[in-house]
């Protein structure tokens, strides 16, 4: 932080911009921030959440965006804090870094030396000049940038390996900054949609997860088959869709989509996420309570039937494995007639027994009532079994390329950072009375272990050379 | 089944390993300093064993698939990364101070899994959303990750004992752990790994992810902390790589980040999400 360029030094926004304090400080106030988000229930699930807090705290926490607080826009902004940071902090330290890359120190440099341990340096029996000799040979096998120098009392060499490792750092903040341009791309070019199809059906528009509004596909989609299969265990072994994509009418492309393996379709992927049947039940619709003029109906919930006689349409709206948690099966029945209003309903299959249960005559509750509307009297009879479904989740995302090229850009520029270091060495061969000393000695941008090992080997490779010549 | 005894057995094995080393950090004898590495070397090789025998066990059940798909296997793996780092850092430094540290957290682990009544060892099929190849380097990045993180917490712990025991030259088991300049580059060296492997278990989960929810992040909330992780890690490593923060401060925030990991691994189990399989 000494060297700064005096320029940016009086700009004090670029100075707090530029600290990693501050990178310090985003990067806990980001982590404390999506503790928030992971102890309050988000989207869909903060419903039944938010009934159960008072209203103050749930206008307090919706005002702050809470509820969906990873999609809110000061997360965001903090997120893109973040980003500036490291931007910033990247281009001002880019100089300095710059200059440690290229520069070349001086072979003769003495400071290297000083403190040298013992086994650092060796006296051998040679002559100066071509013990030097052997020394750039063999250095110019294992480093790069050798350069020498001849002064009177010694011959020193210097090389270097590993210059790139100052870039690593760079190559990480480019990889965070790839990443969450990917991410920005998938949410304003994307969109997260799904969509339930029942076999044999095909539908055009798929439903918005954020928006809950409907999406025009431009092309068909049609489930021919569901399969779902299980383990002798009762666990779900396998869930596939058969699918088949329509252009104007015109069947374009078949394909299976599986948990796992998701088919593509016009940039469109398809997600098999989930799976349900399509309530199918048996429904007596009698007139004037009398058996002689009952007609039995199997309709599965969405059909419109007409009612015996004529006047009128009813469906089933909804089915219910157990109503109220105590009834039993019951569907909603919704009636329609041509004249007057239209009315619900729900129709009980163990009539009697609810008889039994509620304190007054069946009449005194019309919401329960199967005789609401007159003069008809439905009765379940029971539930058959119906068409399978299948849910799909329906994305696009152009982002993605972007998301994983920035991982592996990471994950390289991670490799080049923590494994690589830049090592400088030199050797110093000087006049002795006895024959020439060699010393090596060096430096490191990281990992001093590392360094220290590596300046063993080196000194121990070439007292070998020596050795054998 | 046979190696879900064993595992539990080994359970016992590591501790025993424990024990040897407190005792050699007690009495300052290297005699069982030596038994312990031979103990915890030999619950090593008899856990790979095991780990190998479900493995080919659950083929031969017809419902083939890697060790790694509950909370059991993840438990069961999660010890032996940690062992296996440790004792390949043990064989480095040719230093045993830090197997006080660690066996009882693999002991732990191996005990959890063997003798909780709420985990099943049973080898269960693959759900749909499993089944995918991403599965494995999911896990073992992820939990080599996880074991690094072990690692650095005990030389935290390690460096913190050191520090406030100076001093006290006549205490053997003070004397015995390294100078606090080594335990510290060793602690760095294991965030690096542990920061290298988490970041890959992230991408491996997004990938797959991406394949089997439809997104490659979807702020679940494992996935959030295991980013609320990625970001403590990621502000020890600029603290001490940029301002030069050193000793104290990194071994607090070293201990902080590894009880992320702990809530990332078992506190998200409280939360409702997605990662519903890694609970039982």
């Amino acid at each position: 932080m000494n060297d700064h360029d005096p320029q940016q030094r009086r700009n004090p926004v670029w100075a707090f911009l530029s600290s990693v304090r501050l990178t310090i400080i985003l990067l806990i106030i980001l982590a404390l921030a999506s503790v928030i988000g992971t102890l309050v229930p988000q989207r869909e699930d903060a419903v039944e959440f938010a009934r159960r807090i008072s209203p103050e705290l749930f206008s307090l926490l919706s005002t702050l965006d809470i509820f969906d607080m990873y999609h809110s826009t000061w997360f965001r902004l903090l997120i893109g804090f973040l980003a500036l940071n490291l931007t910033v902090c990247s281009i001002d330290r880019f100089p300095r870094t710059w200059k440690r890359f290229s520069a070349l120190p001086r072979p003769d440099r003495q400071k290297p030396f000083e403190d040298l341990p013992q086994e650092r340096s060796f006296v051998v029996r040679a002559e100066r000049k071509s013990a030097a000799a052997s020394v750039v040979e063999y250095l110019k096998g294992r480093y790069k940038r050798i350069r020498t120098k001849e002064t009177e009392s010694a011959h020193f060499i210097y090389g270097e390996k590993g210059r790139f490792s100052h870039f690593g750092v760079y190559l990480v903040h480019l990889s965070i900054l790839i990443i969450i341009i990917g991410g920005l791309l998938g949410s304003f070019l994307g969109f997260e949609a799904y969509v339930n199809i029942a076999e044999g059906e095909k539908t055009r528009t798929v439903i918005l997860r954020n928006t809950m509004k409907p999406l025009d596909l431009g092309f068909e989609v049609r489930c021919d088959r569901f399969f779902v299969d299980f383990y002798r265990n009762g666990a779900p072994k396998e869930y596939r869709s058969d699918l088949t994509f329509l252009l104007g009418g015109q069947e374009v492309e078949k394909a299976s989509a599986l948990v796992n393996h998701p088919v593509h379709f016009r940039g469109i992927t398809f997600y098999q996420s989930s799976y349900g049947v399509i309530p199918k039940v048996r429904i007596r619709v009698s007139r004037h309570a009398s058996q002689a003029e009952s007609r039995i109906v199997e309709l599965e919930q969405g059909d419109q039937v007409e009612l015996p006689g004529g006047g009128g349409v009813f469906s089933v709206t909804r089915f219910s494995g157990n109503f109220m948690n105590r009834f039993g099966p019951a569907v909603r029945i919704l009636v329609r007639p041509i004249k007057g209003h239209e009315i619900r309903f729900w129709v009980v299959k163990e009539m009697e027994a609810l008889k039994k249960i509620l304190p007054a005559p069946i009449d005194n509750f019309p919401g329960l009532d199967p005789s609401a509307f007159k003069p008809y009297t439905f009765s379940f009879m029971d539930r058959v079994k119906g068409r399978y479904y299948t849910g799909l989740q329906v994305n696009r995302d152009p982002g993605v390329p972007l998301v994983w090229a920035g991982c592996f850009l990471m994950m390289a520029g991670f490799f080049v950072t923590f494994f690589t270091s830049h090592k400088r060495i030199w050797v110093r061969v000087s006049g002795h009375d006895t024959g020439v000393r060699v010393s090596v000695a060096g430096t490191a941008n990281k990992n001093p272990v590392g360094l220290e090992r590596e300046l063993d080997k080196v000194t121990r490779e070439i007292g070998r050379l020596f050795k054998k010549g | 089944m046979l190696h879900s005894i064993i595992l539990s057995y080994v359970t016992f094995v590591y501790f025993g390993a424990f024990l040897l080393y407190l005792i050699m950090m007690v009495m300052g004898r290297a005699v069982f300093g030596r038994l312990a590495t031979c103990v915890a070397g030999g619950g090593f090789l008899i856990q790979t064993w095991a780990i190998i025998t479900r493995w080919m066990t659950s083929y031969k059940m017809g419902i083939g698939h890697a060790p790694f798909s509950n909370l059991y296997e993840s438990l069961i793996f999660f010890a032996w990364a940690l062992m296996l780092l440790y004792l390949i850092v043990e064989w480095r430094t040719k230093n045993r101070t830090m197997g006080v540290f660690v066996t009882p957290l693999a002991f732990l682990a191996l005990a959890y899994a063997s003798f909780s009544p709420n985990i099943s060892n049973q080898i269960q099929p693959l759900i749909p959303a499993l089944k995918s190849n991403w599965l494995i380097a999911h896990v073992i990045t992820c939990f080599f990750g996880y074991a690094a993180f072990g690692l650095s917490f005990g030389l935290s712990l390690m460096y913190l004992i050191k520090r406030v025991g100076t001093g006290s030259e006549r205490n053997i088991f003070l004397r015995l752990i390294p100078e606090t300049g080594i335990l510290d580059i060793l602690n760095y060296q294991m965030i690096a790994i542990g920061f290298l492997m988490l970041t890959l278990g992230i991408i491996t989960g997004s990938v797959w992810a991406h394949s089997a929810w439809g997104s490659y992040w979807s702020w679940d909330p494992k996935e959030t902390w295991s980013l609320i992780t990625w970001l403590i890690y990621a502000s020890v490593l600029h603290s001490r790589m940029v301002r030069g923060w050193k000793g104290k401060r990194i071994a607090i925030l070293c201990i902080i980040g590894f009880s992320c990991v702990l809530f990332t691994y078992f506190g998200v189990n409280y939360l409702a999400g997605l990662h519903s399989y890694a609970k039982s």
